[in-house]
């Protein structure tokens, strides 16, 4: 089985994100980047989808140079090849975009492939649009938000999480499938893996390549603003002894949130 | 000599107008609380007769004075996360709980030093610290320790291999002493030769010298790497033997810590969370830190060399901050997964070189007397903990057996690890401290000539000997 899986760099979830108003941009500097969670879930998936079956994992990723690091760590997990869709334009954050590139990657270059695996969304971005409209340019079946997994020759089976109960899908390969929590649990890599990975060589895909003309590149949306969630404000604590503190609550339950 | 029993009610009173009538509390079910600290036999336990939180170093001192004139006992008592019963008023009296002294006055980021009160939470420590890209090295395992504590335990935690326990980091004090007085020994200096270091005194104390307020302490640079290895073995031997190696090869990790595969299953069900690794039988833990990407390559590299000759199965990594944290998660939960069926922590502290003797010894004593001794720890810096269980583990399986059966065994595991401990020239209590659990061991690995000196500062600092009466050594015996 071929299969494709894509991926993105981005800000971990534990980093302060600071904004830098004038340009509207998400100041780098300090910021720890890494493999998008969800996305490590689809390169699990599929690592042991070919251990299961065999075949071959190969890791995608649009964005400049630094992505690498990212596809050094899918590699060292365990996926066989990798490769950067080399693109130097700052994030624009319309997932049309990137799935534009996807889908002429996918129909002029690397033709090959049984399933295509993202992540249910980035974090960071939370669009959770480019596996969906990938799906649309290449004319292919797709289910999102994918907890468990099961393929048998051709045909495939995702059960999906949907209000109140599971949704289990059938569908024929070649497919899109974008993968939530609980599908697995992501292998950690070994230090022989992270080794390999040094040594490998990752190509590197100009965008120029793929002789996509300016207007089907440029953004269709643009984000005029960013703003930092409002601080949280701090709790109120009642002091004193248990009988007199609980009185000073129920008074507040009452007269000031009026829950009571 | 001190007042034990009633404290009577015009003393309640007075405290009440030093610090403020809701801050002394009386109410028994409120106080139970503050009647025992994370040992986990019930039988040390002792109700306060009265809990006092003071907000700042002149009402300490207020009370301090007072204790002092009425004579009566004063424990004071920082996050309560101490093992050996060091904040239980055993002998009466009040307790001080320093919760209320939570500031962070200062972050210093020219000096590179924190100046601190006594009842900040290493947690939030920890945030503060981090927020300034600066970092504090000393890690124990329980982040709601309170500063005070922690230097009055001069605690350790797995990150001494590298960067020492607290006593290399603390470079000033605030202390009120017995008699009410104030007194600043360090400052924000980095050196000092002037006279006796009496703040190298505190450290340690256990709250018998006087009540730490505040501190100064030294913070570094945030090293820009931080990569943890997890590392199985088949057999703890093997674990074990590998660290001396590892030590001499010119890297100093952070922290190697083993851990027996059966107590990190427990953990992984108790947290539900999941440990890298289920292969071997025993890991080692090995963090590591490094200024580029480059030099953490290499600097694990070499460990992952030394290990898989030394018999390790493989070499998983944890380097993003989320797989780090879990593994530390994991790590540090384990007495909290275990502390219901444990009746006992040891923390036995022996040259490193002596580390696999000893454990070998653990294993022993643990067969000799049919008994499950879960053993880990600071595998680099010598300090182990072996829990003396109030279970068997057979197959995996937890069983209980009965307490007519662990009472008169429990005594013989200790005695007889402890004398292994002196043999190999060791000592009771790494990091947590002697308080009143370990008492009755001090003069097995301490000369009485020693206890005699200790006994005579005791005396100089607290001739009333209303401080933490009864804690690391009895004054009349
Ligand atoms: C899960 C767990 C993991 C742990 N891991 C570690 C570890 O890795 N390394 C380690 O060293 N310890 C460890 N400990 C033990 C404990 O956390 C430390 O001993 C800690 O330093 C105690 O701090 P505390 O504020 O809770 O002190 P407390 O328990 O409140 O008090 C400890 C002693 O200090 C005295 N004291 C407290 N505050 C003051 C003050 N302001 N002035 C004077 N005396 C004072 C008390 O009287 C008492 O004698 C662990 C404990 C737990 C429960």
């Amino acid at each position: 089985m071929n299969i494709f899986v894509f991926v993105k760099r981005v800000p971990d979830t534990e980093s302060k994100i600071r904004i830098d108003h004038k340009a509207n941009k998400i100041i780098k500097d300090g910021l720890n980047f890494v493999l998008s969670p969800y996305d490590e879930y689809a390169v699990e998936e599929a690592l042991r989808l070919r251990e299961a079956h065999g075949g071959k994992v190969t890791v995608f990723s649009v964005g400049a140079d630094e992505v690498n690091i990212i596809l050094k760590k899918c590699l060292a997990m365990g996926a066989d090849e990798a490769v950067l869709l080399k693109d130097d334009t700052p994030e624009t954050y319309d997932g049309l975009r990137t799935a534009k590139i996807i889908a002429k990657v996918l129909k002029d270059k690397f033709m090959d492939y049984d399933l295509l695996l993202f992540g249910r969304l980035s974090i960071g971005a939370d669009n959770g649009q480019v596996q969906t409209m990938v799906a649309q340019l290449l004319d292919l079946p797709q289910i999102n938000v994918v907890t468990k997994l099961e393929i048998e020759g051709n045909q495939g089976t995702a059960y999906r999480e949907i209000e109140g109960a599971s949704e289990k899908v059938a569908f024929s390969l070649p497919a899109v499938l974008s993968a939530q929590k609980g599908l697995n649990e992501p292998r950690y890599e070994t230090l022989k893996g992270i080794m390999m990975a040094k040594r490998k060589e990752i190509p590197v895909l100009p965008l120029e390549d793929l002789g996509m003309s300016a207007e089907e590149l440029a953004p269709l949306m643009e984000v005029v603003n960013l703003e930092s969630p409002p601080p949280r404000k701090a709790g109120t604590v009642f002091e004193g002894e248990a009988e007199a503190a609980a009185k000073k609550l129920a008074q507040f339950l009452h007269e000031e949130a009026k829950v009571i | 000599m001190n007042k034990i029993g009633k404290l009577d009610g015009k003393i309640i009173d007075k405290l009440k107008g030093i610090v403020g009538g809701t801050h002394v509390i009386t109410d028994q079910e409120y106080m139970e609380d503050y009647s025992h600290d994370e040992f986990s036999l019930s039988d040390i336990s002792r109700m306060p007769e009265a809990v006092v939180k003071p907000a700042s170093v002149q009402e300490v001192a207020k009370v301090v004075k007072m204790a002092n004139l009425e004579k009566f006992p004063l424990t004071p008592r920082g996050g309560a996360t101490g093992l050996c019963g060091g904040c239980i008023p055993s002998a009466g009296g009040i307790v001080l709980s320093l919760e209320r002294m939570n500031n962070i006055i200062e972050i210093d980021k020219h000096n590179q030093m924190a100046v601190v009160e006594a009842g900040v939470t290493l947690m939030n420590f920890y945030e503060a610290v981090e927020n300034e890209g600066l970092f504090f090295p000393p890690h124990p395992g329980e982040e709601s320790a309170f500063m005070g504590g922690v230097i009055a335990t001069n605690a350790g935690g797995a990150r001494a291999v590298k960067y020492g326990v607290i006593r290399n980091y603390v470079r000033g004090l605030e202390v009120v002493l017995p008699s009410g007085k104030i007194i600043h020994p360090g400052g924000k200096l980095m050196k000092s030769s002037t006279g006796y270091n009496l703040m190298n005194l505190f450290i340690g104390s256990e709250g018998t010298l006087g009540i730490i307020t505040r501190a100064v302490i030294q913070l570094m640079p945030e090293p820009r790497e931080s990569r943890s290895l997890i590392i199985p073995y088949d057999s703890l031997e093997e674990a074990i033997e590998t660290v001396p190696i590892l030590m001499s090869s010119k890297i100093i990790p952070l922290a190697v810590e083993f851990i027996p595969k059966d107590v990190i299953q427990i953990t992984e069900r108790f947290l539900n969370k999941k440990w890298p690794s289920t292969d071997g039988s025993t890991y080692l833990l090995i963090i590591l830190d490094a200024d580029s990407r480059e030099e953490m390559d290499r600097l694990s590299e070499t460990v992952a060399d030394i290990c898989l000759n030394k018999g390790a199965l493989d070499v998983f990594v944890a380097d993003s901050p989320q797989k780090q944290e879990q593994v530390l998660e994991i790590r540090s939960k384990i007495y909290e997964a275990i502390k219901s069926i444990t009746l006992e922590i040891l923390d036995i502290v022996v040259p490193r070189a002596e580390i696999a003797l000893h454990v070998k010894k653990v294993q022993e004593v643990a067969a000799k007397y049919d008994i499950w001794l879960p053993t880990f720890g600071h595998a680099a810096d010598g300090n182990v903990h072996t829990h003396i269980m109030k279970v068997k583990l057979v197959e995996g399986r937890l069983i209980p057996f009965p307490e007519k059966e662990w009472v008169g065994k429990m005594d013989r595991v200790r005695e007889e690890l402890y004398q292994d401990c002196k043999i190999r020239k060791g000592m009771i209590s790494g990091e947590h401290g002697i308080g009143i659990v370990k008492k009755p061991y001090l003069s097995l690995v301490l000369d009485d000539a020693e206890i005699q000196l200790m006994k005579g500062i005791k005396r100089v600092f607290d001739p009333n000997n209303i401080l933490n009466p009864g804690k690391i050594f009895d004054l009349k015996s």
